[in-house]
């Protein structure tokens, strides 16, 4: 396996932005409407952490796990992997903290407490914030198509963001950060160098 | 009456002067926008059989996925590299999409049977190759492949004992070997040193000459074809120099634009059979193939071209 090494990261990022962004159209153009789907997922995330139900972290852990799996077999598997060799690893990844959260937070029900910090508090809200509303609107802000949108449950980034705004906001078990934050360094190196 | 006759004489003979130069001129008028009507091709060593000095990559520009109107745009790409006489068209397993891309532009074009197609073994599992090449060859829609390379040496030795076999039973008509962006160059030169390679591809470009020292001079004295990749460094190489005005004297070589003025650099290598740039734009593959006519730079221009490109880089 020593010819691997002899690969730079960016040998392995063989389409342009343009087709990546493209992806994302053709994508919501073959899933609508499940974007209603996403929006209930999102709202129902919202409420629960608003009113702070007994069920709470339950509940918030399976939608996440929903939104993991989908990710990975809808647009990872099914459509990224046909331009990136690698993605059916990314989507292992995904089922991979799809288990894990049904492990901790379903199982487990690990993600019951609420965390006391108030700056962990603002920094999950304000991620959850972002995910939610703006995230949708960065292709229609930076002049691509409205319809390249990306959104939680249905597209990797604001769904690993979401899932990190709720790992700030309840007192979470460690391992459950790794996936994540392995792919926020694996997305934001391709946005850069692609 | 007199007068009359020489009236229709005269205008006779205009008529005739005036058909004779727009026969004359529809004579030598070039078929396309090139200096000159006459494809630049070079000989495959092994075989004598001459390709043209501009190929086709597909890396990245190709991988389009299953987009309905990306996958026309590579077709249409395509069908302006045939229209300009182009022939090789070159991929991996490694590309993505680019494969069916590809198969899908040969089958919209009818071109299956005229293409030179190369394409690339890659898989770490020496076991996998075979099946990995008929699957390339399904995505492309050919009979066949003219030329398999294994990909950026990748379990070389295991590879090119499947592919000498393939060529012995006429499955494929060459065999090669590449890597790029200049990776593993002495493995490289010890494996052309050794095995009946009838290509081999590497990366080169006017200011990246590396290749020059060993690889270039080694496949001449071999007899093995060279195909170059990155002529352009992905593109790099146009965006530092588009800013810059070309030497008057790129006329001299028929040169119009840059891209062209950087191939005519490298397929005027003496031991360079052709060059792939890579494009999804159909205005950049004229402009690429324009490169394939008029007159190549010698020693005495290399050179220069050289110089002045360090000068305004």
């Amino acid at each position: 396996m020593d010819e691997m090494a002899s690969y730079r990261l960016s040998d392995f990022i063989l389409f342009s932005q343009a087709t990546y962004f493209r992806q994302f159209e053709l994508y919501n153009q073959a899933i609508w409407p499940l974007h209603l789907v996403a929006i209930i997922f999102s709202c129902v995330i919202i409420f629960a952490l608003w009113k702070k139900p007994a069920w709470a972290g339950r509940i918030i852990a399976s939608l996440l796990v929903v939104s993991w799996c989908w990710v990975a077999w809808a647009f990872l598997y099914e459509r990224f992997y046909q331009i990136h060799v690698v993605a059916n690893w990314y989507a292992l990844g995904f089922i991979l903290q799809a288990g894990l959260l049904t492990w901790y937070g379903v199982i487990k029900n690990r993600l019951n407490t609420l965390v006391t910090s108030q700056s962990k508090t603002v920094i999950g809200s304000g991620l959850l914030f972002i995910t939610f509303i703006l995230y949708p609107l960065i292709p229609f802000m930076s002049g691509r198509s409205w319809l390249q949108f990306e959104m939680f449950t249905l597209a990797p980034d604001p769904t690993v963001l979401a899932t990190l705004a709720i790992l700030f906001i309840y007192k979470s078990p460690k391992m459950l950060y790794v996936v994540p934050i392995i792919w926020v360094l694996i997305s934001g190196v391709t946005l850069l160098i692609m | 009456m007199k007068n009359q006759y020489n009236q229709s004489r005269r205008r006779f003979m205009q008529l005739l002067a005036l058909g004779m130069t727009w026969s004359v001129g529809g004579l030598f008028k070039p078929r396309f926008s090139q200096a000159s009507s006459t494809l630049i091709s070079k000989p495959i060593p092994s075989s004598n059989e001459r390709i043209p000095v501009i190929g086709l990559g597909s890396s990245r520009t190709f991988n389009v996925g299953d987009d309905p109107v990306a996958l026309d745009n590579v077709a249409k790409v395509m069908q302006h590299f045939f229209n300009a006489g182009g022939r090789m068209i070159d991929s991996s397993p490694m590309y993505g999409s680019s494969q069916p891309a590809i198969g899908y532009g040969l089958n919209k074009l009818a071109k299956t049977k005229d293409v030179f197609a190369a394409d690339k073994v890659w898989t770490w599992d020496a076991d996998m190759g075979t099946e990995q090449m008929e699957q390339s060859r399904q995505y492309w829609n050919v009979d066949g492949f003219d030329l398999m390379q294994v990909h950026n040496l990748v379990e070389w030795e295991h590879h090119l004992e499947t592919l000498y076999d393939m060529k012995r039973q006429g499955k494929i008509r060459y065999v090669g070997i590449t890597t790029s962006h200049g990776r593993r160059h002495d493995e490289l030169e010890d494996i052309m040193k050794t095995e009946p390679l009838d290509f081999v591809q590497f990366s080169y470009n006017i200011v990246d000459r590396e290749a020059e020292r060993r690889l270039l001079t080694l496949a001449k004295k071999r007899g093995i074809a060279v195909i170059i990749n990155r002529p352009f460094q992905r593109g790099d190489l146009i965006d530092e120099l588009e800013g810059n005005p070309l030497p008057k004297w790129a006329k001299d070589i028929d040169c119009k634009n840059w891209p062209q003025f950087l191939l005519k650099f490298v397929v005027s290598h003496p031991a360079v059979t052709c060059a792939i740039p890579a494009t999804s734009q159909v205005e950049h593959v004229k402009e690429n193939m324009a490169a394939c006519y008029g007159s190549l730079p010698d020693k005495a221009m290399r050179t220069r071209m050289i110089d002045y490109v360090e000068k305004v880089i």
